[in-house]
C-alpha cells in the first residue's frame, strides 16, 4: 500500500478533535438532532473507541425511540420511519457490546420487533424517503449484526424469527442484482454506484454468517468489479461525489478482503482515498469538491481512514469488526 | 427585492450559485426560463446545483435531479411528486438585464 499510516494518523488525530469541538450540532445530549447525523458520529465513537465514555449519547437515543420501536427523521419527529430506525439500531447493538447497559439492550430488542412487524411480505421495508433498496438495506444491516455477535439479546422463537426476515430480505435485495453485477433505482439511484456499494457490504455478511448459501460470493465480486469500472481516472466516483467515493472505497475495502480480491482492488482504494484527502476541507469533508464543510461527510470521512487503518492490517477480521459483523 | 445577477451572466443551460443572505440560491437557465432553488435538497441537503437536468414527460418542462440520493423536483415548482418534501423555489423578478429574488 501506498499510503502510509504515519500520514493517515496525523489526520485522524485532527479530525477527531474537530469532530468533537462539533458536539453541540450531534449530540442528541444538547437538543434535537437529525438521527442520521447523529449515528454517523456514534459510528465515530465506536471505531474511535471512545464509546465507553459517551453512554449519555447512546441512552439520549433511547430516550427517543417511540413505543413502536423506531426513530423518526428528527429525533423529536413522532412517525417511525425503516431507513433511520435501522441506523439507529446498529448503533445500539453494537455500542451496548462494550456499554452492555440494560436500557440499550431493551431498546434493541424494542427495533427488532420494530422490523418484525413492518417487514412487507415480499421481504422488503418501504420508506417514502428512500428506494426500496436503501430501505431493506439497512434493516438488514441490523440483523447482519444481530446474527453476527448478539443473538443473545433476543430470546431463541424471535431468533426465529429474524433469521427467516433476514432471508426474506437478502433474497429481495440478491434477486434485484443486475447482470452487470450493480443495483439501480431509476428514480434514486440511477447510476447504482451508492446502493451497490452498500448492498455489497450487507450481502458478504451471508458469506461470512451462512456459507455460500445465497451465493454472495459471487454476487459480491460482481458488485466490486462493477465499482471498479465505474471509478473514475481521478480515483471519484459518481461525478465527484465525496459521499459516494467513501461508500465505494469503503465498502470495496470490506469485500475484497472477505473475497480475497486485495490484490485487484487494492490500487482503485488507493486512488480512491487519495482523492478523499485531496478534496478534503481544512476541517472535515464537503459533499462535493470546493463546498463548505458538512458534519456528516466528516463523520463519513473520519469511519473511512480509520476503516483504512484496520484494512492496512494484516488480519482480514480487523476491518469485518469494523462493520460489527465480528466481536 | 435583492439583486442575484445579470442576465448575461447566465447563458442559456446555464446554472449559477449564489449566497444570498446567507442562503444558498441555485439559479438555472433551461430554454429561455430562469429558475431559483434553494440549494439544499429538502432530503439530506445535497447541493442541487450539482444534480442533472431532465426533461418532464411532455418535455414542456424541467426537473433537477438531486445528486446525493434521486430526488426529484419541477424546476417551476420544486414539487418532488410523492416524497415527503418539495424543494424551495424563489420567485424571480426581472428588471432590463438583472435578476432580482424575493426571499
Amino acid at each position: 500500500m501506498s499510503i502510509r499510516m504515519d500520514q493517515i494518523q496525523p489526520i485522524i488525530d485532527r479530525e477527531y478533535d474537530y469532530f468533537m469541538s462539533e458536539h453541540p450540532h450531534w449530540s442528541l445530549t444538547k437538543g434535537d438532532q437529525d438521527l442520521e447525523l447523529v449515528a454517523h458520529a456514534l459510528r465515530v465513537l465506536l471505531h474511535m473507541k471512545t464509546t465507553p465514555q459517551h453512554l449519555s449519547e447512546y441512552l439520549a437515543l433511547v430516550d427517543c425511540q417511540h413505543a413502536d420501536g423506531g426513530w423518526g427523521k428528527m429525533a423529536s419527529n413522532k412517525e417511525s420511519a425503516a431507513w433511520v430506525t435501522a441506523f439507529c439500531a446498529l448503533m445500539l447493538i453494537r455500542g451496548n457490546l462494550s456499554l452492555k447497559h440494560p436500557r440499550i439492550a431493551e431498546a434493541v430488542k424494542k427495533c427488532t420487533r420494530y422490523f418484525l412487524e413492518t417487514q412487507k411480505e415480499d421481504g422488503k421495508w418501504s420508506d417514502p424517503s428512500w428506494a426500496d433498496l436503501d430501505a431493506v438495506s439497512h434493516p438488514i444491516s441490523f440483523f447482519d449484526v444481530l446474527l453476527a455477535v448478539g443473538k443473545h439479546l433476543v430470546d431463541e422463537p424471535t431468533l426465529a424469527k429474524v433469521r427467516a426476515s433476514w432471508r426474506k430480505g437478502m433474497k429481495f435485495m440478491l434477486d434485484r442484482q443486475a447482470a452487470d453485477g450493480g443495483w439501480y433505482d431509476p428514480e434514486f439511484h440511477p447510476t447504482g454506484v451508492e446502493i451497490t456499494a452498500h448492498l455489497i457490504q450487507d450481502s458478504i455478511v451471508a458469506d461470512l454468517l451462512l456459507g455460500d448459501e445465497f451465493n454472495v460470493r459471487e454476487c459480491c465480486r460482481k458488485g466490486v468489479m462493477k465499482l471498479l469500472s465505474v471509478q473514475a481516472a481521478d480515483g471519484s466516483w459518481d461525478g465527484e461525489n465525496v459521499d459516494h467515493t467513501m461508500d465505494c472505497t469503503r465498502s470495496i475495502m470490506l469485500v475484497c478482503s472477505v473475497l480475497g480480491m486485495r490484490a485487484q482492488c487494492d490500487r482503485a482504494i488507493e486512488r480512491g482515498l487519495e482523492w478523499i484527502l485531496k478534496h478534503k476541507c481544512e476541517q472535515g469533508w464537503p459533499d462535493f469538491p470546493g463546498m463548505e464543510t458538512n458534519l456528516e461527510r466528516t463523520c463519513d470521512g473520519l469511519d473511512t481512514l480509520l476503516k483504512y487503518r484496520a484494512y492496512s492490517q494484516p488480519v482480514t477480521t480487523a476491518i469485518v469488526k469494523l462493520w460489527g459483523y465480528a466481536a | 427585492m435583492i439583486f442575484l445577477a445579470k442576465v448575461a451572466e447566465i447563458p442559456d443551460g446555464a446554472r449559477k450559485l449564489i449566497q444570498v443572505n446567507g442562503i444558498s440560491v441555485a439559479l438555472f437557465r433551461q430554454e429561455g426560463r430562469f429558475y431559483a432553488l434553494n440549494n439544499a435538497c429538502p432530503h439530506r441537503q445535497g447541493p442541487l446545483i450539482r444534480g442533472t437536468l431532465e426533461k418532464t414527460a411532455e418535455g414542456s418542462g424541467c426537473f433537477i435531479r438531486c445528486p446525493m440520493h434521486g430526488w426529484r423536483f419541477d424546476l417551476a415548482t420544486g414539487d418532488s411528486h410523492g416524497r415527503p418534501g418539495n424543494a424551495t423555489v424563489y420567485p424571480l423578478i426581472r428588471q432590463n438585464d438583472e435578476l432580482y429574488i424575493e426571499l
